[in-house]
């Protein structure tokens, strides 16, 4: 069955600060050409010091709600991907409904890692999609709000240590209205899934409740096992795979060839394993987006960023295909057409 | 293809062996089983011994909902977690869980949303298969709490309350088409955020943790609350979403069989129960043996409740809850 959902509008956050290899080199002990060369990575933004995924997604927010022409007393839900909340808890989403001054509707977290845009697609068109006891769709679910994004600058290694991971996270959110309506960006089709045997590949482990007795300590602190870990190398083949599958299964779920496509966005941390994978499926080169190799890796937030950077150059009957891979491991797709 | 109403098929629990009495914690801490009992009604709760997750605990209760719905692990094709105390940080304990469980290729995620986070699960799931996104969905709320509780003086207020505990159910296409889950009703308000919180690790922060997080007069690595508000907060916000749930299904209080709160606070809910006249063998409470268990409360009831037969086919029955959030939300379920 075909979701029924549109998105009526889009906004975006990149805070200012940008963090260039250069700023880098020093604290990783590696020349900025080499942290280039080695991520693919030329620039991230960084939010500033107190401020958490739920601030960047509420300038996001508003952007959203002015190009939807919808007021924040229409949402009827409120679900924000994330997974680094502003605080343990609660999550993002309330801390963004009070900012927005919404009203008392529901707010939740949702934890989908780098996929966690297209998890939230996918419940706000179940939820569109809800029946009425009465008859007709579930009028509290007509406009819902969707924010993604992440804040990694806390959460990141400025030592040596850090090298092979911390130049390759950057900061941002992006917000959509969406509900059902009869214009705007449709969403065609949405899958994605979960290789949970993968989930200890690419991890940020600690805090970690299943350590007894205390689940983070100052020694586990001073060793780092509160940063992000990995071995991307492994798995770049495993990521290119799947970011391919996931691609396919929604061009046949939506009925389109890639070279229907005009606009690709297409995410993983490695920007070339993202890019290899792009070319693979055959879309021409100038119609993909690699949002890391723009902004760095912002997890959830990455495609919608990037779709949002570009929505108002496309043209109406526009197709547009977003992929996703990251930790989890977790990946998926979701076609729009403009 | 999309289904008029899902239903609850299978129920499962799991608890830690290790039991921690009152008396257990005024031995680590200044407090004594006569104050924790007035003012909560806890009596005793569980500790994991050992390294042990919520996926852990939440896989124990999901293959027991899966027996009891006589499905198999390759029948669901969602996988939703609710916990505030994942095994690790990302990614998600959802993740986890789907591997340890043998599912191969499923969409599982976490929701964060505190003591109203099953109810919120359900609720998307629920969505999920209506939609016909889903055809069976596990959702699981799982805690371990234990791990990040201040068990000294210093954070009674707080460590006496929580409990690990973790409960399943499978959700699925009901039966018949006027069974099931009737509505959800999902609300928060974040302007009361940091009445009931845990801040740190923070990602607004630089760093979002460090080693005096840990430490100090008011550790912020540890939950705090405002009892009395949240208290407060709670009795009002629990009679709300429960008529709301009714009024929305055209039913009033009295045709309602059951009630199943979360169970935060043994004086909430008979505050709760007495402000809605519903007597109180009505009301479905064990938070004497277990303390709050936050998002796996009420399947822990729930499982009871069906056990013990106050929960039967045909019967009116509402789950409820109120927390950190502040979230509050319900569903009414016709068994």
């Amino acid at each position: 069955m075909p979701p029924d959902l549109r998105v009526l509008g889009l906004g975006h956050c990149l805070p200012p600060q940008i963090v260039s290899n250069e700023e880098l080199a020093a604290a990783l002990g590696e020349p900025a050409a080499d942290i280039a060369a080695r991520t693919g990575i030329a620039e991230r933004h960084r939010a500033a010091d107190g401020e958490g995924p739920s601030d960047l997604a509420l300038r996001a927010a508003r952007d959203a709600l002015a190009a939807a022409r919808t007021t924040v007393d229409e949402l009827g839900l409120i679900v924000f991907a994330t997974a680094t909340p502003d605080v343990t808890f609660p999550g993002a989403a309330c801390y963004l409904q009070e900012k927005l001054g919404a009203p008392t509707v529901g707010a939740l977290d949702v934890r989908a890692q780098t996929a966690g845009f297209l998890c939230a697609l996918d419940l706000a068109s179940s939820f569109a999609a809800v029946p009425a006891p009465r008859g007709g769709r579930d009028a509290r679910y007509a406009r819902m709000l969707i924010a993604a994004g992440e804040v990694h600058a806390g959460g990141l290694d400025a030592t040596p240590r850090g090298r092979d991971m911390t130049p390759r996270f950057g900061d941002g959110a992006a917000a959509a209205v969406v509900g059902q309506a009869d214009s705007g960006p449709r969403l065609v089709a949405v899958r994605w899934t979960t290789e949970g045997e993968l989930a200890d590949r690419f991890w940020c482990e600690y805090p970690a409740s299943y350590q007894t007795p205390v689940r983070i300590t100052a020694a586990d602190i001073a060793a780092g096992k509160h940063f992000p870990r990995g071995d991307l190398a492994a798995l770049a083949p495993i990521a290119r795979d799947r970011l391919g599958a996931a691609a396919r299964e929604v061009l046949d779920a939506a009925g389109w060839r890639p070279s229907d496509v005009d606009l690709l966005v297409i995410d993983y941390v490695d920007p070339a394993v993202a890019g290899d994978a792009g070319e693979a499926l055959g879309v021409a080169r100038e119609r993909t987006v690699v949002p890391t190799r723009e902004f760095g890796h912002v997890m959830a937030g990455g495609i919608a960023i990037a779709l949002a950077r570009r929505l108002v150059a496309l043209h109406a009957g526009a197709r547009a295909l977003l992929v996703a891979a990251g930790p989890g491991f977790t990946y998926g797709a979701a076609a729009l057409e403009a | 293809m999309a289904v008029l109403r899902s239903h609850i098929l299978g129920i499962g629990t799991a608890v830690p062996d290790r039991v921690v009495t009152n008396d257990d914690l005024s031995r680590v801490m200044d407090t004594s089983d006569d104050w924790i009992q007035q003012r909560t009604g806890i009596r005793e709760r569980r500790h994991v011994a050992a390294d042990c997750g919520a996926s852990d605990l939440g896989k124990i209760a999901a293959e027991e909902a899966l027996r009891s719905a006589g499905l198999g692990v390759s029948d669901i094709d969602l996988i939703v977690f609710a916990t505030l105390s994942p095994d690790i940080d990302w990614p998600a304990s959802a993740c986890l869980l789907a591997s340890k469980l043998g599912a191969r290729r499923v969409p599982a995620f976490d929701v964060k949303n505190q003591c109203s986070g099953f109810i919120y699960s359900l609720a998307c799931a629920d969505a999920a298969i209506r939609a016909g996104r889903a055809r069976h969905a596990l959702v699981v709320g799982g805690e371990i709490h234990s791990t990040g509780l201040d068990l000294t003086t210093r954070g009674r207020e707080v460590a006496v309350i929580f409990g690990d505990g973790a409960g399943a159910v499978v959700l699925g296409p009901s039966p018949e088409p006027e069974r099931g889950i009737l509505s959800t009703h999902l609300h928060a308000d974040g302007k009361y955020a940091e009445k009931l919180w845990l801040e740190a690790a923070a990602s607004r922060r630089r760093p979002r943790i460090a080693p005096e997080d840990l430490d100090g007069p008011d550790p912020s690595a540890f939950p705090r609350m405002q009892g009395k508000f949240v208290f407060r907060h709670a009795v009002t916000r629990f009679p709300e979403v429960i008529r709301e749930a009714l009024a929305y299904n055209d039913l009033d209080l009295s045709q309602l069989d059951v009630l199943i709160p979360h169970q935060a606070n043994l004086r909430i809910n008979q505050m709760v129960a007495m402000g809605l006249e519903l007597d109180e063998s009505k009301v479905v409470n064990n938070i004497e043996r277990y303390g709050n268990t936050t998002a796996a409360s009420i399947p822990l009831a729930l499982s009871e409740a069906i056990a013990d037969g106050r929960v039967s086919a045909g019967k009116l029955v509402c789950l409820a809850a109120f927390g950190a959030g502040f979230t509050w939300a319900s569903a009414l379920v016709r068994w």
